[in-house]
Formats: structure tokens, sequence, C-alpha cells
């Protein structure tokens, strides 16, 4: 079944395409390698897409088995609330990405992982559209007195530094933050979309299946990319080695799990019928689908560096390296492995636990900042985000803060009062009267 | 085998079809199929698919709903790579890959199916045969150049 295609008002079309050009100037890049990697594939349409075949009826929660809203006004005013903050939040992701992207995507080695990524980003910017729809083709004034126009602004004004979610406001240090981001927060990405997908808002779920079929190919825009590089470095003939992709993930896996909200919560959500898991049974399923990836580039690291094996024999090899063993010189440093997921955590249940990465607990602040330092990306370590964390860090072991204040400080703010960078005073969204 | 799962592919499932694949043919050929799964995936996630038992796959069947291929202008699902772990043969695991890509295709307004065999694969042959499939008013032709 076709998905319907909508586009927004003019003002909002025209914001969107001016934010563009401002945060993603490589986007017109996109249709000349649109033809020479993806010939057979539709072209690219910056619209958002309603998907028909959708339930009426809601699926979990208290109020399973009535009809879906149609309008904000239909559902309860607290479930109202809390849909217009995931709305809100999941357009915060989607252009917060882009920005992230853009920083080092001209650094891609290959023109195909150039190609992949321009393409997901121009996909993050149609799901951005796709919320903005969301937040301008209904009421929302039963509970909030924020105009759409104001709404749509705010989330157009926010810079790498001032968005919702941590993982979005970090900066990228290469081209390997694109890939591992993409294997690791477009993965939790996928998570909420499917979890969103039985919402209680109508128009909400409607939203999920055409995102989640474009969020399939980021996550392959991520995993393919790892695998090349997993196997040029078995060969060592790579320019990323297996440590760089380790420290890589050590920088955003905290951050995916933190994506998923604290372990403790998410009941909420599942009460009034808006996603159908809580946060950590849905982080637990994460982690695991995270194991299973990189059980899978171990493997091919496996098979690369013992030609001599057949496949069988490789697999078992891998199971005893991966059990602690070293198996004709491949030893298991050398392969990578997912952080324990108390490791470096700002946010949640283990918010400034001091536990390493192996899940050893440490009772000495320093030892325990010189630990994550020396587990971090060099470039990253030299980032306002790390030393942020070591201060509060500190603080937080000493008594000195309190540990809900050190879990809502963010390192900087860069929101720009809604405007846009061309001139303070030209606004994203302009009103028809001003435009006309 | 009651406890086959028949599920769309996933990126996370290319190091199981290049091992089936090394089974059958022999050879281990990641690029190949990290390229054609990425092609799949992103034209289609919900299309082609994987069996798996226990989370190790055990068969693959990829395909997509494409129209205007040699002139035929109707919404036609294309059956085109497939392969069962040899050890899982037999099982019915062929069978309910083909049932559930079939089901896809038919979601997607497909009427008809359609797949190739060289001549030499019998039991490829056989298979497509006992599931339905029948000779094509068409013809392959070929020429060395």
């Amino acid at each position: 079944m076709k998905d319907d295609v909508r586009t927004l008002p003019k003002q909002y079309h025209d914001a969107i395409e001016h934010w563009q050009r401002h945060n993603f100037p490589d986007f017109p890049k996109l249709a000349e390698e649109w033809d020479r990697f993806f010939p057979k594939d539709e072209p690219f349409c910056l619209c958002a897409k309603i998907a028909e075949d959708i339930p009426t009826q809601i699926e979990v929660g208290e109020r399973k088995g009535e009809a879906k809203a149609l309008a904000p006004k239909d559902l309860p005013e607290e479930a109202a609330q809390h849909l217009l903050m995931q709305i809100k939040a999941q357009a915060s992701t989607e252009f917060g990405s882009i920005q992230q992207h853009q920083g080092t995507l001209a650094r891609a080695q290959e023109p195909q992982d150039h190609a992949w990524a321009l393409r997901v980003m121009a996909e993050e910017l149609r799901h951005g559209y796709q919320m903005v729809h969301l937040l301008t083709s209904a009421d929302w004034s039963p509970v909030t007195d924020t105009k759409a126009a104001d709404m749509v602004e705010e989330i157009l004004s926010m810079q790498t530094g001032s968005h919702v979610l941590a993982a979005f406001n970090l900066e990228y240090d290469s081209f390997l933050d694109n890939v591992v981001f993409a294997a690791f927060i477009d993965r939790v990405g996928k998570y909420q979309l499917t979890m969103q997908k039985i919402s209680a808002y109508k128009p909400y779920a409607s939203s999920m299946p055409p995102m989640l079929r474009e969020e399939a190919f980021h996550l392959a825009a991520g995993v393919i990319p790892l695998r090349r590089w997993v196997e040029a470095a078995a060969r060592g003939d790579g320019y990323i080695t297996m440590h760089d992709i380790q420290k890589a993930t050590h920088k955003w896996f905290g951050r995916g799990l933190e994506m998923f909200g604290d372990e403790r919560g998410g009941e909420t959500n599942v009460r009034f019928g808006l996603k159908d898991m809580a946060n950590r049974e849905a982080q637990d399923m994460y982690v695991e689908e995270c194991e299973r990836m990189y059980d899978d580039l171990n493997e091919r690291y496996v098979r690369v560096r013992l030609p001599k094996l057949s496949r069988d024999e490789a697999e078992k090899a891998f199971a005893r390296i991966k059990a602690g063993e070293t198996v004709e010189g491949v030893s298991p440093e050398e392969l990578l492995r997912l952080p324990d997921r108390r490791f470096f955590r700002r946010r949640g249940e283990y918010a400034y636990q001091m536990v390493g990465t192996t899940g050893e607990s440490f009772s000495a602040v320093e030892q325990y900042v010189a630990h994550v330092l020396v587990n971090l990306p060099e470039a990253y370590r030299a980032s306002i985000d790390v030393k942020h964390w070591a201060d509060l860090q500190r603080k937080v072991s000493r008594g000195e803060m309190p540990l809900k204040e050190a879990i809502s400080s963010m390192p900087r703010l860069a929101r720009m009062s809604g405007g846009c960078p061309c001139a303070k005073s030209v606004r994203w969204v302009s009103s028809q009267e001003s435009v006309n | 085998m009651s406890d086959v799962r028949v599920r769309p592919m996933t990126e996370l499932d290319i190091e199981g079809i290049c091992r089936i694949d090394e089974r059958i043919t022999g050879k281990y050929r990641p690029e190949v199929w990290e390229q054609r799964a990425a092609y799949y995936i992103r034209r289609d996630p919900d299309s082609s698919q994987v069996a798996d038992v226990g989370g190790r796959v055990v068969g693959f069947m990829l395909g997509e709903v494409r129209g205007g291929e040699f002139g035929l202008e109707e919404p036609t699902g294309w059956v085109e790579f497939f392969g069962v772990d040899p050890s899982s043969r037999e099982k019915g695991v062929g069978r309910r890959l083909i049932e559930a890509l079939l089901g896809h295709f038919r979601s997607k307004g497909a009427h008809v199916a359609r797949t190739m065999v060289a001549t030499q694969d019998k039991d490829i042959a056989a298979f497509i045969a006992a599931m339905g499939f029948k000779p094509a008013p068409l013809s392959a032709l070929e020429k060395r150049l």
C-alpha cells in the first residue's frame, strides 16, 4: 500500500528549506550522488508520508480498544502533554543528527560511504519535516499556549549543544563518528519509532512505518562500513583500528542507552498507549541487539585474522576467543566489546556511578576520571562535553552537587532565540502576511 | 522445524547469509552480500526474508516488487536470491521463506511473482516448481560479448 504524501504549508516548508541551507549545505549534492549510487530508487522527497493501514483502535494501555485519537484534544490532557514532548524530542533528534553529520561528512574516505551518509542525512531531514507536520497540522492549544510557529522556530533554532537529548549534543570527531552513530544511535531511533508505531494518537502512529523503512537503511549505513573497516583492520592495512572503533563505542554507547529514558521509568507512556514498552525492557532488547552486532563484526575479524581456518573452525575459534582464550595469536583484547551499561553514564539509574568498561567499580573519583578518559577517543577527550562531565563527576562523587542537579546539567546552551543565523531580524518561520 | 522464525532481513543478518552462501558455494563473499543486503534494505526492508533458529540464520530469500522490467509494466514480485543452510534442508524452511516473501509481494499490490533458474540447478528448479511456479511465456536469451 502506498503512503499518502503531504507537503507543509509554504511558511513551514520554506523555513525547513531555509534551515537546510544553513545547516545542511551539502544537501544539493544528493541529487548527483543519487543517480550514481541509488539509480533505481525513487527520488528523494522532502515531504511527510502517512501510512494508511494503521489500526484505528488503541493497542496498549488503560484505554486499549478505544478509538485512537485523531486530534490532541481527543487524548487525556496529560497524555497529550507527553505526546507533545515526544514529538518535539523526536524532531530535535532528526535535525540535530544532520548538524552532527554535516561537520565530518566530507571526511568520508569512500564515495559510497559519503553517498550513504548523505542519504541518511536527507532522510533525517524528511523525518524532521514529518515531526513539523505533526506539530503544525493539529491544534495543540488544549495542552500548550505556544503557537505552532513558535514550536517550530524553537526546534529549528537548536544547535549541537542545545538539543533535547545528550547524544545529539556531541560533535563528531571524524567520519568514524558518522558511522558509529548510525550503528548505535540510529538503532535507538529504530526502537523509539517501533514503540511509537502503536501510538494512541493516530497521526503519529501513521508517521512511523515510512520513517522505520528509511531507518532500516540508516542502520545498514552504520554496520556495513564498520564490517569493511573491521576486515581492513584484521588485514593490518586499515586506517581505522579496532581500538579506534572501541573508543568510539565508549563515546556513544552510554548516550544511546540514555535515549531510552531512566531505566526505572516509561510506564506512563505505556499506560497512555503512546509506547508498547517501558524503558528498561526496550533498553535490554537494544543491548542484546548491539551484542549481536558486535559478535557479527568480531566474527568477520576472526575470519580474516585466521584465514586458514574453515568457516566452522573459525566459528569455534571465535567462541573460544570470546570466552577469554587466545587462539593462534588472536587474543580477546583484539575484539570489540560493549562497555558495561553503567560505564560513563550521566542520566538514568546508573548516572554518575563509577563503573568501568568491564563492570569494575571505582571508589576514588580521580582514578575513575582517568579510566574514562583513557577509554575515550583522543579528540573527544579534549571537548567541552568531557570536561563538563568530569567536573560534574567530581562534584557528585565528593558530595558537592546533588545527583539530580548533575543529571539535568548541560555543558552549554547554543540556542539563538528563535532567529536564523543570516540575520537577527529574519526568523525561521515567516508569517504568510510578511512573506507577501 | 517448529522453532523456525521467518522475519524480514536486517543488516545484522549479513554474516549469517555469508555463512549459508559459503556452505553452498565454498566461497566467502562478504562484500557481495553486503552490497546486496544494502540494496534490498534501502528499497524495501520488509520484503526480503530470513529464517532463523535461536538467532542463527538458516535460510534467506531476497526479492522485491518492481514494475517495468523487460517491458512487464505490471508490479512483479521478483524472487532473486535464496539459500538454505544444507543442514536445515528438507524441513520446510524454503517453503516458509517463499510464503512470507510472496505474502509481502501481494501486500504491495503484485499479482504475479517471477524468478529465473539456471538450467543446471535442478534442485532449485524442483523447489520452485513445487512452490507453484510454472514456465512463463518468456524466454531468457543471451549473447556472449
